[in-house]
């Protein structure tokens, strides 16, 4: 009998641990959102109330730009502000793979209400996942809207951004250069010279700062620089050596080799102590510092150096920048500008709300704190705020001029750079391959990738 | 006794009916805040009634079920389910979001034409076979050293011990920097992380220096358990140290070694964080099968991860994965085997 009790008494318990167990979650939710109606003192209460979804948060939104986390917030308290919705900011870093957590979210069912896409490879994944955005006002305010195949309005467009080899005027000014002349890969190597036989007067470590480290810099080589070899010097809509990449990964053999040896002079003008083992924030940080002339990063490197390297930045006299055309072949003048990636809104309950969100932030106040805070550059032709950022002059300047290309790789085959490119262009850098070794090792690498 | 067994069926029939409900609720996504306490409340009512239920013959057996059940629950739902889904999904073309058809054995086909698979393979087995003997090597020496009653023992065996404490990803990220910003001084300026052989070398190390400690432990424990009477008789008939090592030491702890073994052998089968933060698979190979290769030190998890995440086929990295599962499968089987052998002979 008495055995039968202590039993019955562990069974119960059993059965208590597990209704604790499977309870807790929805019952820990409902109390922290107490906790935050109440903090929230009692005139607010009305606008807690809808927070039926979930959390304390009306909508969240998955950002890519991890350098603006702090500005997006800034953002997201100004629009609680004004209309009582509060928005999430969930910032994701350089490195990881946003589309590979946002798959995982999707199968937790925990899909964020607006997200970053990069491209159509990205828009492709969620396809009659997404809302149309093309009744939205701020359509007609751009061109860089991402729409798709159907013509259906899926990504709003929240910056601009530039590639093209960024320079550091002071330097060039001292060094007697004047950046205009530097159209012609002759021009480039004399200019890269003349640099180099005045390093030490000039306080540079090394011309350029370039990294091809595989690890965690693939994106830089593997996307960016690439690209160049993609788009360079076309006009906006000329996609021919994007499409042959496309078809079967084939790469033009005259045009890469030209590439190639731009490349070649990178490697051998370059920092050697961070070309195959740097860091991007040790290549921004010595930019920053005035110890390049040049950095093969594009204009977000921007918002790095006036936060981040801001103390650097100042010490070195915070110097003026510029783009040049990265001229690997004669005639090249022109510098590339996108977006670089588009917010989406997830069709679920909440896409009027997300709606409602980006339609603020398209209009005045949203763009002053997106273009004065964040540094974006406004993709929005009645934004009349100019950004603090230090490259925006130059890209409003070839804007302007209508000296840009536009840049593709965003549709190049998904994990091209990680898993292919990153490491021809190391190997390239490490002396494993010559020059001519690196083209025969790109057309084969993306042959292959593209086959698989 | 009947209107026991009358209540017990009743609560039985009302656990079923709220379980059923509950999940039929969530299948259908409604969201009635009430289908997770219905979930409960049907569990516990359907187990109350089976405890209840009047049966001389069943009972020792439903209550064996009813202690099990949690166990059982969450193994199936975070190993079964998951295995069966997945093995499902590798005969699809799975994106990760949906699946439109299946394709029968395209992507177990797809995947042995791949030289960069193949390649993941013969070095996962490589890694393996050094770190089974190196791991094993080191972290026996260390376990003499903490054994041999040298000052400062207790201090030794902790910190060999405290690089398991720290997560391979860190670890990896740690080393990384090591190897960029240290090492890299004493190699001529060229990192060991940028060519693939002496990357592979790099994580090498640093997978010992993370694990040595751990079996090193375990080495431990097995020697301070060598009985001292044997050691005792060995020292009186004259054996020295080397002897008494070879001879009364190391087959006294054959099961350990046994153990050691295998914990090595499944975890460097493993290896996944340290690759990832390391390495991530970059290391160019210029011919391998004739083609130029980017992942020179991409291990076999490593490599399903990025198939699956980086280049977006998922499907075919599930195929992956589940050969994956079959050859750990057979090496573990094969070493459980072999160990029963040796214990029993022991």
């Amino acid at each position: 009998m008495k055995r039968k009790a202590l039993a019955t008494t562990l069974a119960a318990v059993m059965a208590l641990g597990l209704a604790a167990c499977g309870g807790g979650s929805s019952a820990s939710t409902a109390a922290g959102g107490d906790a935050a109606s109440t903090a929230a003192s009692t005139a607010a209460s009305t606008a807690a109330a809808p927070a039926a979804s979930s959390g304390d948060y009306d909508l969240r939104l998955v950002n890519g730009k991890i350098e603006v986390d702090a500005q997006l917030k800034e953002l997201a308290a100004a629009y609680e502000a004004e209309t009582g919705v509060k928005v999430q900011i969930e910032s994701m870093g350089g490195g990881i793979d946003i589309q590979g957590t946002l798959k995982g979210y999707y199968q937790a069912d925990n899909m964020p209400d607006i997200f970053v896409n990069g491209g159509d490879t990205d828009f492709a994944n969620w396809e009659g996942l997404l809302v149309d955005m093309k009744d939205e006002a701020w359509v007609s305010d751009t061109e860089a809207a991402y729409v798709d195949a159907k013509g259906q309005v899926l990504g709003f467009p929240y910056t601009t951004e530039a590639i093209g080899l960024a320079y550091n005027a002071d330097i060039l000014e001292k060094a007697g250069i004047d950046p205009a002349t530097i159209t012609t890969p002759a021009a480039m190597k004399s200019m890269f010279e003349t640099i180099d036989a005045k390093k030490d007067e000039l306080g540079l470590t090394a011309v350029i700062g370039y990294c091809a480290e595989a690890t965690n810099l693939y994106w830089s080589t593997g996307n960016h620089l690439f690209g160049i070899y993609e788009d360079g010097g076309l006009k906006r809509d000329d996609t021919t050596y994007f499409d042959m990449l496309s078809d079967g990964g084939k790469i033009d053999e005259a045009r890469f080799a030209k590439y190639a040896e731009m490349i070649a002079l990178f490697n051998q003008y370059s920092d050697p102590a961070l070309l195959v083992s740097g860091t991007y924030d040790q290549q921004i940080l010595n930019f920053a510092s005035g110890k390049y002339a040049f950095v093969t990063q594009g204009s977000w490197i921007g918002a790095t150096m006036t936060s981040d390297d801001k103390e650097a930045y100042e010490a070195a006299g915070s110097f003026k920048v510029g783009m040049l055309p990265y001229a690997f072949e004669d005639g090249i003048d022109t510098i590339q500008t996108n977006s670089p990636s588009w917010w989406a809104v997830f069709n679920n309950d909440n896409a009027d709300k997300a709606k409602a969100f980006l339609a603020w932030c398209a209009g005045d106040a949203g763009q002053k704190i997106l273009v004065e805070k964040a540094g974006f550059i406004s993709p929005f032709t009645s934004c009349k705020y100019i950004a603090a950022d230090p490259f925006a002059q130059t890209i409003a300047d070839y804007t302007a001029a209508g000296k840009t290309s536009a840049w593709h790789w965003l549709g190049n085959k998904e994990g091209l750079a990680q898993n292919a490119l990153g490491v021809v262009y190391q190997d390239f850098a490490s002396g494993g391959l010559d020059t001519e070794g690196f083209c025969k090792a790109v057309a084969q690498v993306c042959a292959q990738y593209y086959a698989s | 006794m009947n209107q026991k067994k009358l209540i017990s069926i009743a609560l039985l029939a009302v656990g079923i009916i709220l379980l059923a409900a509950s999940l039929a609720m969530d299948f259908s996504g409604s969201g009635n805040p009430m289908r997770g306490p219905m979930l409960i409340i049907g569990i516990i009512a359907f187990f109350a009634g089976l405890y209840f239920f009047p049966t001389e013959k069943h009972h020792r057996k439903i209550v064996y079920i009813i202690f099990l059940f949690p166990l059982l629950f969450t193994f199936g739902v975070t190993v079964i389910i998951p295995l069966v889904l997945g093995i499902g999904y590798s005969f699809t073309d799975w994106t990760g979001i949906r699946f439109t058809q299946f394709v029968g054995f395209a992507n177990y086909t797809s995947m042995f034409s791949d030289p960069a698979f193949i390649y993941s393979i013969l070095i996962t087995f490589v890694f393996v076979v050094m770190n089974i003997v190196l791991v094993n090597v080191i972290a026996f020496l260390l376990a003499l050293l903490c054994t041999s009653k040298i000052k400062g023992e207790g201090f030794f065996r902790a910190a060999y011990f405290l690089p398991n404490l720290i997560g391979g990803i860190v670890l990896g990220y740690i080393w990384q920097f090591v190897f960029n910003n240290v090492i890299i001084n004493m190699t001529g300026g060229i990192s060991l992380l940028s060519k693939s052989r002496s990357a592979m070398i790099a994580i090498v190390v640093v997978y010992i220096w993370q694990y040595a400690g751990y079996i090193m432990l375990i080495y431990v424990t097995g020697l301070t358990q060598v009985p001292k009477d044997v050691l005792e008789a060995a020292q009186i008939d004259g054996a020295n140290a080397v002897e008494t090592l070879f001879n009364i030491k190391i087959p006294m702890i054959a099961s350990t070694v046994t153990i050691c073994t295998f914990l090595t052998l499944t975890s460097a089968f493993k290896q996944f964080d340290v690759n990832m933060a390391l390495t991530n698979g970059a290391g160019s190979v210029p011919n391998f099968m004739g083609n130029y290769l980017s992942n020179g030190t991409q291990m076999l998890a490593l490599n399903i991860y990025n198939t699956a995440i980086a280049k977006n086929s998922y499907a075919l990295g599930q195929a992956k994965a589940v050969l994956f599962f079959i050859i750990l499968a057979i090496v573990s089987l094969i070493q459980v085997r072999v160990s029963n052998k040796r214990e029993v002979e022991m």
